[in-house]
């Protein structure tokens, strides 16, 4: 999933200066799942800014509504009356979802109301991590399902480095070794021989340092 | 500022940690909500009850080892602290919201406890947000 987190109250309010009926649109995928933008953010959210709002005596409308992807145009269409009576989308959703609705929506301001930060997973309750960097040329195949692209520190391929102590990262002892997990997994996995071979130096073009990328289907397009 | 009526409180509570006995709520208009646990304590009904009027909301709960649904007070607990950082946020002053270990049987610390809270709002004042409701 991409996981996000929600912008000080205090910068979102500051954004929303301009305008006096919004529309808090929440995404009922990703940013759901890591308490950023799902339907109950979308309420707590509204309620503290009424408060808020009340409390510096300006009049404003709050509209609330979660659809259950912004980043597809299915679903963002869900939204449109909504949108067409308010002067303004908060979107609770991540960087895409925000661009997919303006994108739709040309003559609409939308405004981010999180801030994105990864693709990870829930490692245990209310604990996120970042798992893949979206290289665009995956190599979890060779390190028995560890990503040393994203989880080690120095991108290693042909790791570990000399800071690896005790199944931890020299940059932040909480944070575990990426080399220290690809080992034991593939030892587990009896697969230990994948670090026999030597890897060269990786092929960025394929990830966003080849710039901005896109992703075509021919048999998917008419 | 001075709160010159009584003063508005929201007492939401879990099954087991409270019981409402004669003169508790003197000194203040009180509104109770009940919970089947107090793990349904939500982020939003906290909020909400201050969008309702109430200048000061409390949560009662059970004591975190005699929770019968044995994590309840812990994660009420964590909601409480986080809307209390929201209202910090917000300039609502954190203060007036406030989560307690209680069993209902010990309604003497109860009423301690509204009473401790209805003279801490003279000094927080009151609902900042209120004096705007439509
Ligand atoms: S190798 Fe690339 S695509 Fe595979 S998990 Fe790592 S960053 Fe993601
Ligand atoms: S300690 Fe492990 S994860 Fe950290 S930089 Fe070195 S090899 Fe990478």
């Amino acid at each position: 999933m991409i996981t996000a987190s929600q912008k000080p109250i205090n910068e979102i309010i500051e954004l929303l200066e301009p305008y006096k009926k919004i529309l808090i649109l929440g995404c009922g995928t990703c940013v759901k799942t890591c308490f950023a933008g799902g339907e109950d953010e979308v309420a707590v959210l509204a309620s503290a800014l009424r408060l808020s709002f009340k409390k510096m005596v300006r009049p404003i409308e709050i509209e609330e509504m979660t659809i259950e992807r912004q980043c597809e145009n299915e679903f963002i269409q869900e939204a449109s009356s909504s949108i067409a009576r308010n002067d303004v989308i908060l979107s609770l959703a991540c960087g895409a979802g925000v661009q997919a609705m303006a994108k739709r929506f040309s003559k609409e301001v939308v405004l981010p109301g999180l801030n994105t930060t990864f693709i990870g997973i829930q490692e245990s309750s209310g604990i996120f991590t970042e798992e893949c960097s979206g290289c665009g040329d995956c190599s979890l195949a060779t390190f028995g399902g560890v990503c040393p692209v994203t989880r080690c520190a120095k991108k290693l391929l042909n790791g570990p480095c000399g800071g690896s102590q005790n199944g931890f990262c020299e940059i932040d002892p909480d944070t575990q070794c990426a080399w220290h997990l690809i080992i034991e997994r593939l030892t587990t996995l009896g697969q230990l021989d994948n670090l026999k071979t030597y890897i060269p130096p990786k092929n960025w073009n394929t990830s966003l340092c080849g710039g901005p990328r896109k992703l075509i289907r021919e048999d998917h397009i008419i | 500022m001075k709160i010159n009526t009584e003063p508005k409180l929201t007492l939401f509570h879990c099954l087991n940690s409270f019981e409402e006995t004669a003169s508790m709520f003197d000194g203040c208009d009180a509104k109770t909500i009940k919970m089947a646990c107090s793990s349904m304590t939500k982020d939003v009904h906290l909020l909400r009850a201050f969008e309702a009027g109430a200048d000061a909301v409390l949560v009662l709960v059970c004591h975190e080892k005699g929770c019968r649904y044995a994590q309840g007070s812990m994660w009420a607990k964590k909601r409480v602290d986080y809307v209390k950082t929201i209202l910090d946020d917000i300039g609502m002053d954190g203060r007036r919201l406030n989560i307690f270990n209680t069993t209902a049987k010990d309604s003497g610390s109860i009423k301690d406890i509204i009473q401790n809270t209805i003279s801490q709002l003279e000094t927080i004042g009151p609902n900042p947000a209120l004096n705007h409701f439509n």
